[in-house]
């Protein structure tokens, strides 16, 4: 039988699933004009352009991701542009890196993948199954990621957070706090929550006073999160759960909730979407999340030239880039101060932002999220 | 070379061997894989069943999982009977084409059917929208994400297999029952009462065990209007098996539901002789 992965793993792994589909919902609505139609079928999963080759090719880096149009966009934002400024060859393949995959091609000794896009909790692990290689920061400048998300054996490469959203015209005045959306008299409607706890608890020990960075403290013991649990008790004849991205997006489109906790890449499509003016998103009081670059132990191409392609990732423009086209947060602090005026309020990791948020905590959810989820459950349904 | 004789009893394993060999291969074995799971993971025992058993969000979705199936059978029966009885005792003329339209529905996926209800049960869907420019409500009425669309959702889903049986059995009666009541002094409603409804009883019971059967299983039409409030059990084994992990529990869930429909069908067959209802036509 297959093994059994960690649940953080499973966190890196539906969202960027969904930024596949945030992909394709684009290029079908013509937003994106795609060349190659044989990659994007390939890239969607359903056959991996996987290289068989084996041994080091230093003119190649192969980056793996979750596919999809993400793929074609990180493509064109990174590969590209290295290939333009060193000559070396970027292969992106989508058949998505799960730690589980990445660990059985290690120990197989048959190592195709340079650059992972992974996540932290699945960094960590594999670094302690000794399947990941250590980031060499002599390269890969620690300067040029946010503090506190880098690690041993992950970058953070971008980011997203669980944002607060609210339909103003369905509203008089607009949620600030999770305390206001817990409030129903003052702003009705009903809300939208995740499906899973991942993300959300976060938002009910905030709606019971605890400041953003206090809230894993509270939720630390039996008792917090029994409160937390509780709350979403009381609120559960209004909530209506998103079981996926595309899901919360369309509850918001189909005007069935009026304020919600979703993703922010999914809260970047709806500014569009939504007529202009009714919808906002607060960072205030958000759960900011990070993705990581990892990569594998006796990687094809040699570690020095996939740490070269990570510092090449950290470039503040490409990250812009990537913030316009995709929505995902940079992990440089410099790109912040580049992000045009416009995107600004989307952006999960300008420092306006940064600071009303509070970071996803993976040592918490690795202890906790199994029995969390099912009082989660408990409290929806009963 | 020895030439053996095919006795009959041989051919007839012989041709019924292939299709065995599949249901074995592909069906059989991945359910006994199943149960063995639900033994083994995360530690071997009856950990699993335990915890099913003390577990306050499984059991309450059982009890919904049970209520939604039973209602959704007693909307099917009452519709389905209506809608058979109009099929063999209106005109001849119209017979073929009443059917085709009750075949229709299977054209399309349910899941498309399931996405259409979403449609005109939104808050902006149809059905609020033309209530409330008539005037008479002037907030959209609940009718999604609630028991209310998922029962009507799948009533409508699950109508043309309430239909489908009843009409086969009603086929089969002979008019003449009905012919020879009225003639022997019966009022209509005496007639149909005593002497037509219940020689449709077996078609209604085939209707009623398919019906409750499906719905005890089915997974799409509940996870899309429900709203995550309405969890049937079918949803909660996805749950368990896709986010959480716990494939002992979800492995545990699925033999859980595997018996319940098990015995709903045993306590049936102790009623009526199964064979005789579903494989004879009235």
């Amino acid at each position: 039988m297959t093994k059994i992965m960690d649940s953080s793993q499973i966190e890196d792994q539906e969202f960027h699933t969904d930024l596949c589909e945030i992909a394709v919902e684009k290029f079908r609505a013509g937003k994106i004009s795609r060349r190659n139609m044989l990659q994007l079928l390939g890239a969607l999963g359903i056959v991996p352009l996987l290289h068989d080759k084996a041994f080091a090719d230093t003119k190649e880096i192969v980056l793996v991701n979750w596919g999809g149009k993400a793929a074609e966009i990180i493509q064109e934002v990174l590969g590209d542009t290295y290939t333009a400024e060193t000559g070396i060859k970027v292969v992106v393949d989508g058949s998505g890196p799960s730690a589980g995959k990445i660990r059985a091609m290690v120990e197989s000794g048959a190592v195709v993948w340079d650059v992972c896009d992974s996540g932290p909790g699945s960094a960590i692990i594999m670094g302690e199954q000794g399947v990941a290689q250590p980031i060499d920061y002599s390269i890969v400048d620690k300067s040029k990621v946010i503090d506190g998300f880098t690690w041993e054996y992950g970058v953070a490469n971008y980011m997203y957070s669980y944002t607060l959203c609210c339909n103003t015209a369905m509203l008089e005045a607009a949620p600030e706090t999770w305390a206001d959306v817990w409030n129903v008299k003052d702003f009705p409607g009903k809300r939208t929550f995740r499906k899973s706890v991942r993300g959300m608890l976060e938002t009910a020990a905030m709606a019971l006073g605890h400041a953003p960075q206090d809230v894993y403290e509270f939720l630390g013991d039996e008792a917090g999160i029994k409160a937390a649990i509780q709350k979403f008790r009381d609120l559960r004849e209004h909530i209506i759960v998103w079981p996926s991205g595309s899901m919360s997006q369309q509850l918001f489109l189909q005007k069935e909730v009026s304020i919600g906790c979703i993703w922010s890449t999914r809260a970047h499509l709806l500014k569009d979407e939504m007529p202009a003016g009714t919808f906002t998103t607060s960072f205030n009081g958000g759960v900011l999340s990070p993705g990581a670059w990892v990569v594998p132990k006796n990687n094809p191409a040699g570690p020095d030239a996939a740490m070269k392609f990570l510092a090449h990732s950290q470039k503040p423009e490409l990250q812009v880039e990537w913030l316009k086209q995709i929505g995902c947060g940079p992990s440089n602090p410099a790109a912040a101060a580049l992000v045009p005026a416009d995107l600004k309020p989307w952006n999960p990791t300008s420092p306006e932002n940064r600071a009303t948020q509070t970071v996803y905590n993976d040592d918490w959810y690795a202890k906790n999220q199994i029995s969390a989820e099912e009082l989660y459950v408990d409290a929806l349904i009963n | 070379m020895a030439v053996r004789a095919l006795t009959d009893r041989s051919r007839y394993w012989l041709l019924i061997l292939p299709a065995l060999a599949a249901m074995l291969i592909f069906y059989i074995w991945p359910l006994v894989q199943i149960f063995a799971i639900s033994f083994t993971e995360p530690t071997t025992g009856f950990g699993n069943y335990v915890d099913l058993v003390s577990s306050r969000p499984i059991r309450t979705s059982f009890v919904i999982t049970f209520r939604i199936a039973a209602i959704t059978t007693i909307g099917c029966l009452v519709l389905g009977y209506i809608v058979a009885y109009t099929i063999y005792n209106t005109s001849v003329r119209f017979v073929g084409l009443m059917m085709a339209l009750v075949l229709l529905p299977f054209w399309l996926s349910v899941l498309v059917r399931s996405f259409a209800w979403i449609v005109l049960l939104g808050r902006r869907g149809v059905v609020n929208d033309a209530l409330m420019s008539i005037g008479l409500i002037d907030q959209p009425l609940p009718l999604m994400h609630n028991e209310f669309g998922v029962l009507v959702a799948m009533i409508h889903v699950m109508l043309p297999f309430a239909v489908l049986p009843i009409m086969a059995n009603m086929k089969g009666i002979d008019p003449s029952y009905v012919a020879a009541a009225r003639g022997l002094g019966a009022s209509e409603f005496t007639a149909f009462r005593q002497v037509y409804f219940p020689q449709t009883m077996p078609g209604v019971f085939s209707a009623t065990l398919l019906v409750f059967v499906l719905s005890l299983g089915f997974y799409i039409t509940p996870a899309l209007l429900g709203g995550g409030r309405v969890l049937m059990i079918s949803e909660y084994i996805t749950y368990q098996i896709q986010e959480f992990l716990k494939w002992g529990l979800g492995t545990a869930l699925s033999v859980a539901l595997l018996v319940a429909t098990a015995a709903v069908i045993l306590a049936a067959a102790r009623f009526v002789n199964l064979r005789k209802t579903l494989l004879e036509r009235g």
